[in-house]
């Protein structure tokens, strides 16, 4: 812990850490401070999410040392972009994009839209979503970043409210909206992205003050509306709106041994590498599952059964721990803003990662199904780095363009 | 260090992080004071420290949203990477462990005198993963470098009589050349491999095949049935391991088999192998050491042949089959087991191929495969003589001076069922000595005679089952037969479509029995066992081919056989002289050119001839003999399936034998032409 405050002022400030704060952003502070007590960056969020980029160049690194697509230098390169990203998004006064709801709703619809453009989209692998930029052939997922875009178009319709929606129209234009981006990205098909978009838009509705026999009704509907899209897909004769391997995965969720050579196959393997981590883990470069091939996917998708094998219990507590403490200091953050628009942000990141933390675990620990969600912070891919590099200048810009006291 | 006390601190460090976080930020809100944020507020109602509170609790909400999924992987990662993390480990290993089976050497198979018999080569053997067969270009590689025909090299590929798994043997003993191409091509032989593998040598050749057996492929209820016998040994069979097919092969499988040894190696997804982990050597298996002796054994084994083909030869065309057997009266221990027509066991290596296989079981091929000495079954003729007149004796059929009036033909049974002593002309007023030294029918009728209208109807057959006959000997290969003894009830349920007049017992069955023709079966191992019983005196040890075995593990330590009685036959001191005498007047009185083939033998001998009518045009002849006479040590038998009289063929073959052993061949050129039976 650091040192005892040593100005009055300082002591005021509150917090053991206020005076390395003060400190922090004195020096890099170039005269933007606000006030006395002001500083640059809010530290809580920075520090853990700081931390866990940190961590996931080791694991990528490890992983660069037997897999031959997961190359190191193409990580640091994401986390570049991202860290300008972040850097331009701190910059800007979000406070803006409150009152920009349209262009932010076009600039979304232009993301979903853009992998379906002849001549930018790009498919390899299988993926769809991506699109290729021309002549400098950098390929990209619009879809990572039409998250963010989400993120502070929900949360300038819901800002509008100041907490409290009183009309059922007013929810209801408000869920209408949500549906345009996740409609958008089913069509891609992205499932994974879209259930992220439902649940981060999902969340900013809820915080914005929709009445609970609303939402509750909505989640009901929603749940009847899938239950009735995963029947009709499973009878043959019915429209299938679900893809075979969609509706596979969802079969092998709940039973891993329908399909032990696919997904089953990728789940049991999955399972074995975090299992067989055990309390210590195996050491960087001795995981065997990852390292000899057996755990697919292992710098992407599965990134957290590789960083488990390694590093064990003690890793992935470590892991959660960075994640708790960069959700709750947003959370927390959230609690002192004073701008409904600013909190609503805030709540979108926090939906975002959580229910980004819950897919890609729990889909290596097997308690949900197998989707393409990247690990925030972690996994390998330049798109997902940008975006969530993106979302902590979201974060910090929100702390840096709060208002000065009255 | 103490997993859950590692965890405990984990856990404080993550609660104190968390103190921090709440620390750091959550004291300071009471100095931000309420700002719109660059947006006016649209909703009416509602002051603003309600709305405040609706965010602050729907945030704590998001916050137990949040914490709950960290509780519920966490709750989860507990379960999976501390309590069950060792079989997670476990499955982890053997993911990416392959165990590789390393053959064992065979023991050896040696005679008494340390001759090999069976032994071990070490050969280069091209072996492919099933799948190569899809690959016709690798295929038409593998072909064209092995020089087989690509026909022939896809069929092994697909071969999957080894196990689906298993790698497939395409050819064996290849070339260095063949190696090395092999192994400096890699990429284009994908799935190929050179293993070295041990393969039995014969280095006699046919010697002794009958006695030796053959090793072959397990088949899956071989597999099944020595895994489950828990008390053989410890070893692991599985499909592809060679095991012993027939004779001391089979009979002593669980000794002469090694013990595999394995090879642990490191694998990736695709099976490629990365790195060698643990190996742990193959134990060879125990040598046999056989009571044969290779130099008899090669001397009968000729001695048979030679005097086959020369009856063959003299018009007796049906003369193809025979056998000679030689033991130790005093231990059992079998020193030489001929068998006629012979096998190479080598056909049998790596899988006997079709055409030695229909070469084997043609019918020209005259059953080769058959040990004529255990399993072959004839009629005993007049070498069941002794035991008639043991029997006659014992029931009070006959006494030591009863005499006979043999005129050639006989009509005990009335003039209808009149019999003819094999000598038409007579042997005259003889006594039982006579009725076994000359093989005189006639003496016998009187004793079936005897026999048919006594009360004890079944005194033969007792007498020769309690001799041996009728059931096994118990030596230690397997097929051994056991032979007929029949009697009324036999004779009535086997002639069960006869009616019922022929189903009945009738005198003339105890006048064939008693001269060994018509239903009664015996083997020669049975009679050599007879003979053996009379040599010393009512004793017979248990017949058996192995002497020790040596282990090729350690100290190589050996275990010895244990000699065991077989049975002990009671009987007058004054029945045993006077067949003693009979037995020897065969060899010494019978007929001068059978004599002077043994007064030539420093020892005496004594003995019995015997000729079993068959339904071959020609009969099967038989010889016995004990040597020395007055003190027994060995005793030979041989007969020959359709070459005339015992004194036509076996007897030189018993000879022949005798003199291997006392190392005194026959010089005596003498051809019996009296036809003695």
């Amino acid at each position: 812990m650091p040192g005892k405050p040593t100005l009055p002022t300082e002591r005021r400030q509150g917090g053991p850490l206020g005076g390395l704060l003060l400190r922090f952003g004195s020096t890099h502070g170039h005269g933007r401070v606000r006030s006395g007590r002001g500083v640059m960056f809010f530290l809580p969020q920075l520090i853990p999410a700081i931390g866990l980029i940190v961590y996931g160049a080791v694991v990528i690194w490890s992983a660069s040392l037997t897999i031959s697509d997961a190359s190191f230098p193409r990580h640091i390169f994401g986390i570049s972009l991202g860290m300008v990203a972040a850097y331009l998004l701190w910059r800007y006064d979000y406070r803006a994009l409150a009152n920009m709801s349209k262009a932010l709703l076009a600039i979304d619809v232009v993301l979903m839209l853009l992998p379906s453009v002849p001549g930018l989209s790009h498919s390899a692998l299988g993926m769809t979503g991506w699109i290729r930029i021309p002549i400098i052939g950098f390929t990209f997922q619009p879809s990572e970043v039409a998250k963010l875009v989400t993120i502070y178009l929900m949360a300038s319709l819901g800002a509008e409210y100041n907490g409290k929606i009183e009309h059922l129209r007013d929810y209801l234009k408000l869920c209408g909206m949500l549906a345009i981006p996740f409609i958008l990205i089913l069509t891609q098909p992205d499932l994974g992205t879209g259930l992220i978009i439902l649940v981060t838009g999902a969340a900013i509705i809820i915080c914005s003050g929709a009445k609970k026999t609303w939402v509750i009704a909505t989640i009901a509907g929603i749940v009847a509306l899938a239950a009735l899209v995963v029947a009709t897909s499973m009878t043959p004769g019915l429209p299938h709106l679900l893809k075979t391997y969609q509706l596979k995965r969802l079969i092998v969720f709940v039973d891993p041994s329908v399909d032990p050579s696919g997904d089953g196959y990728n789940l049991a393997q999955a399972k074995i590498a975090v299992g067989s981590g055990g309390l210590l883990g195996k050491g960087i470069g001795n995981a065997t599952q990852a390292g000899s091939g057996f755990l697919p996917e292992a710098h992407t998708d599965f990134v957290f059964a590789l960083l488990a094998e390694e590093f064990g219990f003690v890793g992935s507590v470590l892991l959660l721990a960075l994640f708790g403490a960069m959700i709750f200091a947003t959370i927390s953050l959230a609690q002192r803003v004073e701008s409904p628009f600013g909190k609503l942000v805030l709540v979108g990141c926090v939906a975002m990662w959580s229910f980004q933390l819950l897919e890609n675990v729990g889909m290596c620990i097997g308690i949900m199904p197998i989707t393409g969600i990247p690990l925030p912070f972690i996994s390998f891919g330049s798109s997902s780095m940008l975006a969530q590099c993106a979302s902590i200048g979201m974060v910090q810009s929100v702390w840096r363009h709060r208002p000065k006291a009255a | 260090m103490n997993p859950v006390l590692i965890v405990i601190v984990i856990l404080a460090v993550i609660l104190a992080v968390l103190l921090v976080v709440f620390f750091l930020v959550g004291r300071g809100e009471a100095r931000f004071t309420f700002d719109i944020g660059g947006n006016a507020p649209k909703a009416s109602g509602g002051s603003d420290t309600s709305s405040e509170t609706g965010f602050k609790t729907r945030l704590n909400g998001l916050g137990v949203f949040s914490g709950s999924i960290i509780a519920v992987i966490l709750a989860r990662l507990w379960s999976m990477q501390l309590i069950s993390s060792d079989d997670y480990a476990a499955q982890a290993e053997s993911n990416r462990t392959r165990t590789i089976s390393v053959d064992a050497p065979r023991g050896r198979i040696l005679d008494r005198n340390g001759v090999e018999l069976v032994t071990n080569r070490s050969s280069l053997a091209v072996m492919a993963k099933s799948d190569v067969a899809d690959d016709e270009i690798e295929v038409k590689l593998l072909a064209n470098l092995i020089g087989m025909p690509e026909m022939a090299v896809k069929r092994k590929v697909e071969d999957a009589t080894t196990g689906a798994q298993n790698l497939r043997t395409v050819a064996v003993d290849v070339s260095r050349r063949v190696v090395a191409y092999v192994e400096e091509h890699p990429s284009l032989f994908t799935g190929v491999s050179i293993e070295q593998k041990t393969q039995r040598l014969y280095p006699n050749g046919t010697l002794c095949a009958h006695v030796l057996g053959y090793t072959g492929s397990i088949t899956q209820e071989q597999v099944d049935k020595l895994d489950s016998d828990e008390s053989e040994s410890s070893i692991d069979y599985e499909l592809g391991d060679t095991v012993g097919q027939a004779g001391v092969e089979y009979e002593y499988e669980s000794v002469l088999q090694g013990v595999k040894g394995e090879q642990v190696v490191y694998v990736d997804a695709n099976g490629s192998v990365l790195s060698q982990s643990s190996s742990v050597d193959p134990q060879s298996g125990s040598d046999v050491t056989l009571t044969i002796d290779a130099t008899i054994q090669k001397a009968a084994e000729e001695s048979l042949s030679s005097h086959i083909e020369s009856l063959r030869a003299a018009g007796k065309t049906e003369c193809y089959e025979g056998c000679a057997i030689a033991m130790d009266v005093t231990n059992g221990e079998i020193i030489c087991m001929a068998s006629e027509p012979t096998f190479s066991p080598s056909v049998f290596i790596g899988g006997i191929s079709s055409d030695d296989w229909s070469a084997l079981s043609s019918d020209d091929s005259h059953t080769p495969m058959v040990n004529r000495a255990i399993s072959g079954q004839y009629p005993s003729a007049s070498t069941i003589k002794p035991l008639s007149t043991f029997a006659a004796l014992n029931y009070g059929i006959a006494n030591v001076n009863s005499t006979y009036d043999c005129t050639g033909y006989w009509t005990g049974f009335g003039s209808a069922y009149g019999k003819y002593c094999w000598n038409h002309s007579g042997h005259g007023v003889l006594g039982l000595v006579g009725g076994i030294t000359y093989s005189c029918d006639v003496v016998f009728y009187e004793i079936g005679k005897g026999f048919y209208y006594s009360d004890n109807k079944e005194g033969l057959q007792d007498t020769y089952k309690k001799w041996g006959l009728g059931s096994k000997e118990g030596i230690d290969l397997p097929g051994e037969a056991e032979g007929r003894v029949p009697d009324a009830e036999w004779k009535w349920n086997y002639y069960s479509s006869s009616d019922n007049d022929a189903r009945q017992w009738q005198g003339g069955d105890d006048a064939n029995l008693v001269i060994g023709q018509g239903d009664l079966l015996v083997t020669p191992l049975q009679m050599l066992c007879v003979y053996s019983g009379i040599a010393l005196d009512g004793v017979t040890w248990k017949p058996h081919v192995l002497k020790s075995v040596n282990s090729n593990v350690g100290s190589g330590s050996v275990v010895e056989y244990k000699d065991s009685k077989l049975r002990t036959v009671d009987e007058q001191s004054e029945y045993m002289d006077l067949v003693h005498e009979g037995l020897s007047g065969v060899i010494y009185k019978e007929s001068e050119a059978q004599a002077s083939h043994f007064t030539n033998l420093s020892v005496q001998v004594a003995g019995k001839t015997g000729t079993a009518e068959t339904s071959h045009t020609d009969p099967t002849g038989w010889f016995i003999a004990y040597a020395p006479s007055d003190n027994p040590k060995y005793v030979v038998a041989s007969v020959i399936e359709n070459g005339g009289f015992g004194s036509d063929g076996a007897m030189y073959v018993v000879r022949d034998i005798l003199g291997a052993i006392y190392n005194e061949p026959d010089t005596s050129t003498e051809v019996d032409s009296s036809g003695v039976r």
